[in-house]
């Protein structure tokens, strides 16, 4: 009998695995995580945090998920290294688990600046359970929180820490927040809903060193400013895990490289999720994208090839949709415009509405949509599969905007108008 | 399963679609009640009107379904016999189904962040706009593919 082992049970991992299942009754599937929880929504540890859900809500897939489905879960188990030649996984306690494919959906792990004090209780990056609980024990006897670095990831923290009644402060280097996903006029919008809702946003330092005894109590910024706080957040980003694949000949840039079927450079070994650097339409090169959707579709995709089915996938696309007190934003692709491509754009400040579009010889390659998000999704898809939309560039940011703009293009296999 | 499609000629946008959608999707189904409810409900099909034809569109219940894969709150399901399946309660509108959606078909409610969509009229297992549609502009028949 054939055996799956699955590094990681995340998004990438549990859609592999229960994409698998549904093909092969048979098959072994062993999944493997460092964590102590079963399969949960990782996305929503921020609103968790706010209090906006309990914690039942967070459970992705429960044990009896498993059970049913003839998973094995080893939690709390962290593989130390690949020994490829042997076709096995060696556990940090040296046990070896044999597989015949094995899954690298081990996720990434937030960047940690290196400064003084880092390690101390009390400094969080916000990627999981524990890092959600670990903050809200520390309410009670925190009146401040400091939040470094601008990202997504770090404001969505500040976002929950502040519905928590604690004072924020987020410490930001460059003057702009959301540099990875924003261009300047959205971000700016963003920046001017944080702050009138309270968030106090630090431009042009950046953290020095953290003080406190064990416990986190300041920050020290490289202006000579201290801040006193309790609960120090870092979001700088994630970097993807790919320890495992340094000493066992796995190809590997920022993310371990994988082809249009996930596979690596070793044929019975994949990649799936946040440590996988995949084909990028839109950049049109390899990129890691590491965002939950991608991450599911890459899990079907590993499922595919293992099965012998071989789909090919399409490529993963920065995308991200976030809403900072009632103020929804939604970007893909490309959004600051480079040289060479052009930019369509509609504003109404007064309003909040801002749509903005990127494009390079007539293929969409980005676009943020503020408050009015409606039917961007139709401008994703036109982009993933490079359609040139000069027949109806003039209509791309028309407030009526919809779906039957697009028919005559023809990219759409499904039917829908008669 | 069956799914809905559209004769964008014979579509005269007079939005009974939307009418009876929202209706059938209030807590009372009743249009002089529903009207004066809390939080009106919004119907999940819209009809854009267009130079000459005009062009309906609710969830497509497609077989790929980048919803269910965007959805971080494990809300939506999809089901081969049933369509899309989604869960209100375990919404947290995050609005990823909004971004991946290539149809525009689902829409965000920003009053109780929740995503509006087409449930095919799963209480009655028979879409209120198809039924009502007077001029027989929607149909409700088995999938083309």
């Amino acid at each position: 009998m054939k055996r799956v082992v699955i590094i990681g049970n995340s998004a990438a991992g549990i859609s592999c695995a229960e994409a698998l299942r549904k093909k092969d009754k048979e098959i072994k599937i062993t999944i493997l995580s460092r964590e102590d929880y079963t399969g949960y929504n990782r996305c929503l540890i921020s609103y968790y945090l706010a209090g906006d859900i309990k914690e039942d809500k967070l459970v992705y897939k429960p044990k009896k998920f498993y059970s049913e489905n003839d998973i094995e879960l080893l939690l709390n188990q962290k593989a130390g290294r690949i020994d490829s030649k042997k076709n096995q996984v060696v556990l940090e306690d040296k046990t070896r688990i044999d597989y015949d494919y094995l899954v690298l959906a081990c996720g990434a792990s937030p960047k940690l600046p290196e400064i003084k004090g880092i390690h101390k209780k009390g400094v969080f990056g916000f990627r999981t359970i524990s890092d959600a609980k670990g903050m809200l024990e520390l309410l009670p006897i925190t009146q401040t929180a400091c939040v470094l670095g601008g990202g997504l990831i770090g404001l969505k923290a500040a976002y929950g820490l502040k519905k928590r009644k604690i004072e924020v402060k987020v410490i930001v280097k460059s003057s702009q927040i959301l540099s990875q996903i924003l261009d300047k006029e959205s971000a700016e919008m963003c920046k001017r809903r944080l702050v009138e809702n309270g968030i106090e946003i630090v431009s042009g330092s950046q953290a020095q060193e953290i003080i406190g005894e064990g416990d986190c109590r300041a920050v020290k910024l490289d202006s000579g400013k201290v801040i006193a706080a309790s609960i120090v957040v870092v979001g700088k980003g994630v970097k993807p895990n790919i320890e495992l694949a340094e000493d066992s000949g796995i190809k590997f840039e920022e993310g371990v490289l994988v082809d249009d079927y996930m596979r690596t450079n070793i044929p019975n070994i994949y990649a799936a999720g946040d440590i996988a650097q995949s084909y990028d339409p839109i950049l049109e090169k390899t990129a890691v994208n590491a965002l939950w959707p991608n991450a599911i579709e890459q899990g079907l995709i590993v499922a595919a090839s293992i099965s012998g089915e071989n789909k090919k996938y399409p490529g993963s696309v920065g995308m991200n949709s976030v809403e900072f007190f009632g103020l929804p934003v939604i970007s893909f692709g490309i959004t600051k415009t480079p040289d060479g491509f052009e930019e369509i754009a509609l504003k109404d400040i007064r309003q909040d509405i801002y749509r903005k579009i990127v494009l390079k010889n007539n293929v969409i390659k980005g676009a943020v949509f503020v408050k009015k998000i409606e039917n961007i999704g139709i401008l994703l898809k036109l982009a993933r599969l490079k359609v040139d939309v000069s027949g109806i560039k003039d209509k791309l940011l028309r407030p009526d905007f919809n779906f039957s703009f697009t028919k005559d293009l023809q990219y759409d296999k499904e039917e829908v108008y008669i | 399963m069956k799914k809905l499609y559209y004769n964008s000629k014979k579509c005269t946008a007079c939005k009974t679609c939307e009418i009876v959608c929202a209706i059938g999707h209030s807590p009372s189904k009743d249009l002089y009640t529903a009207v004066l409810e809390e939080n009106v409900a919004l119907p999940s099909v819209r009809v854009y009107v267009g130079q000459e034809e005009n062009y309906p569109m609710a969830c497509r219940h497609c077989q790929d379904h980048p919803c269910v894969q965007a959805c971080i709150a494990a809300a939506l399901k999809y089901d081969p016999q049933e369509g899309l399946l989604f869960d209100q309660e375990k919404c947290v509108g995050c609005w990823m189904c909004v971004m991946v959606c290539p149809y525009g078909a689902v829409r965000p409610d920003f009053r109780d962040s929740k995503s509006v969509r087409c449930d095919l009229c799963v209480d009655i297992k028979d879409p209120r706009c198809a039924k009502n549609c007077p001029t027989k502009a929607i149909l409700y028949v088995e999938e083309k593919r």
